[in-house]
């Protein structure tokens, strides 16, 4: 029964299009289907006890390298993606060998990611010959191409983000059901007593963190390919990482849907307060998002469905899978 | 060319005056509290805010008004403390770190949905003070032996009063400090309640430097963790000889290249020195 329970929100996205909703409807759903794409990716490190406030970095390299690659050379964003997705997994795997052989690890590894998403953001203003600084570039419009993943009606980039969102949450069940989950939560609870046990703690934080990166990377090419236009503040920096982090907290980075549910909280929440009070008080909302974060972490610190799930199975009292 | 250099370095150590005195505030609430507060800089841009809107819409004369920043940072300080971070006080660091970085949000918003988001500046007329050929600006000047001057007299508190005495004692041992009859809670009030403070003064400070806008803080608070990582957590001395590194290193680097490679180097002294000797240049070994 609970293994098919899945498909119910499933076949709900699907149909969701057919239901002759208008574009508006579209458009927020798949914002909700890439940042929660990319807030999924966040959490495959994030419920280890790898918690990084530099997520950021990852999206802007993956995003930049796939729009630079494809505005000046015309190559596809499918490729793009593999490309900015292997770099940004590079920069993972430097930052993150540095930080696991030196011992970075909580606090100290969330204030050093913060840091990195900050000169990324840096940089990509530096370079600004290339990347037009703070103003960002919009990338050239090819119409409806399937090869350079633009199109002009909403419904086709609604099933594309749909279909990167389910793809993540199966990475997470492939990750759940391999032998690095067992590892890496031993790491979580014990790091020392894994390690004399034999498990190679660097080699599985490693992977997870370039699992991680590659992903988050793919979602920021994602989100560029949608909104056609990059901007160093909304892709890197301390904003989107510290924004990423806190839509995986706020549903709950130990769960599944925990990630997903979040950003349809937030991004829900953002469309309601700007469509009834207008632009201006588009920072009410985030008000009301930070308070409601910074209660929720004092309160829940499982996230709202993390306590949820919790809570059921406590009445239920399900058998473990 | 020496010119140059010799103007950026006069103006770093001038910046790094004023940094010296928030990476002072972040380090007492650290060396005490045990928290990293990491709305700091968000919090001196509220300061500013308040002082632009007492300036330029109910014409309050600059020294009243930055009087008023303080006395309102203290409360602010104060209040955070009793909503925010006393809740906290028994949770894990991350998500204290979390929870803390969620007020970046709060207070960004605040700002933006009361100011908007254009730059809104106090304005000044000062002289340049000029000393052969080093030019000065007179509020950077005023700025750096402001900030001297509160630390001089913080440090005073702390060294030489029965309530810089309680403060010092929570700070190195709170179990220890509360047999002897030292209330770690009031302690932890009075701290959060002097940073408060000081985001005021630091508000008074930069205001007739720096236009302020909602997204000022941030790069403020980045910069007053890198020297407080750089001079050794919790460790008051390290941090001032931190500030004026990093206020060095960065104007130089500002004049020579250009400010985002000034900050990203500054970023990388911080990584490097998280990774390396995160202990700090002042700190003793197994601070972490």
């Amino acid at each position: 029964m609970k293994r098919w329970l899945p498909v119910l929100p499933l076949s709900a996205a699907l149909i969701f299009p057919l239901l002759k909703v208008s574009p508006y409807l579209l458009h927020i759903a798949t914002l909700i289907f890439i940042w929660a794409f990319i807030a999924t990716a966040w959490s495959y490190m994030g419920r280890f006890g790898l918690v990084s406030l530099g997520h950021g970095a990852f999206i802007g390299i993956g995003a930049y390298t796939a729009g630079l690659m494809f505005n000046h050379l015309a190559l596809s964003p499918w490729v793009g993606m593999l490309l900015g997705g292997g770099l940004a997994a590079l920069l993972a795997l430097l930052v993150g060998w540095a930080c696991f052989r030196f011992g970075v690890m909580g606090d100290y590894f969330a204030l050093l990611t913060l840091a990195l998403g900050e000169i990324v953001s840096l940089l990509l203003v530096a370079f600004r010959e290339q990347t037009g600084g703070s103003l960002g570039f919009t990338l050239k419009r090819v119409g409806t191409s399937w090869l350079y993943l633009q199109f002009e009606d909403k419904t086709h980039f609604y099933y594309v983000a749909l279909g990167f969102l389910v793809g993540a949450l199966l990475l997470w069940r492939w990750i759940d059901r391999s032998k690095m989950q067992k590892a890496l939560r031993a790491i979580g609870e014990d790091e020392v007593a894994a390690a004399t046990l034999g498990v190679t703690t660097i080699h599985y934080k490693l992977r997870v963190t370039m699992i991680s990166a590659f992903v988050a990377a793919m979602g920021g090419v994602l989100y560029a390919q949608y909104v056609t236009y990059l901007n160093p503040h909304t892709l890197a920096g301390v904003g989107p990482s510290l924004d990423i982090a806190f839509k995986a907290i706020l549903g709950g980075m130990f769960s599944l849907w925990g990630p997903t549910v979040g950003t349809g909280i937030i991004v829900l929440l953002e469309e309601y307060i700007r469509v009834n009070y207008g632009a201006k008080y588009i920072g009410l909302s985030q008000i009301a998002y930070g308070i409601a974060l910074v209660s929720l972490i004092i309160f829940l610190p499982k996230g709202i469905y993390g306590s949820l799930e919790e809570k059921l199975r406590r009445k239920r009292v399900l058998p473990k899978t | 060319m020496e010119i140059l250099l010799l103007n950026a370095l006069a103006n770093g150590i001038l910046l790094g005056g004023v940094l010296a005195l928030l990476a002072f505030g972040l380090n007492l609430i650290f060396g005490v509290v045990k928290v990293i507060h990491m709305a700091y800089g968000q919090c001196v841009m509220l300061g500013m805010y308040l002082i632009y809107t007492l300036r330029s819409i109910y014409e309050v004369p600059l020294l009243a008004a930055s009087a008023v920043a303080v006395a309102a940072m203290a409360i602010w300080g104060a209040l955070l403390h009793l909503l925010v971070i006393r809740p906290l006080l028994g949770v894990e660091r991350l998500n204290q770190l979390l929870a803390l970085a969620g007020l970046i949000i709060v207070f960004e918003n605040l700002a933006h949905v009361i100011w908007g988001a254009d730059l809104r500046g106090v304005r000044v007329d000062l002289p340049v003070v000029s000393l052969g050929n080093l030019f000065l600006k007179t509020s950077n000047l005023l700025a750096f032996l402001g900030a001297l001057a509160v630390l001089g007299i913080l440090y005073f508190v702390l060294q030489r009063t029965y309530v810089g005495l309680a403060i010092r004692a929570i700070a190195q041992d709170t179990e220890c400090a509360r047999l002897m009859g030292i209330d770690p809670g009031r302690i932890y009030l009075l701290t959060l309640t002097i940073g408060g403070a000081l985001t005021g003064l630091i508000a008074a400070f930069f205001s007739p430097i720096y236009s302020v806008h909602p997204h000022f803080g941030g790069s403020f608070t980045l910069m007053a963790f890198i020297i407080v990582v750089l001079g050794g957590m919790g460790n008051l001395a390290g941090g001032f000889l931190g500030a004026f590194i990093i206020g060095v290193v960065t104007s130089v680097a500002a004049v020579f290249t250009s400010t985002e490679v000034a900050e990203i180097l500054a970023l990388v002294i911080f990584i490097l020195v998280v990774l390396v000797r995160p202990q700090g240049l002042l700190g003793a070994r197994g601070a972490r």
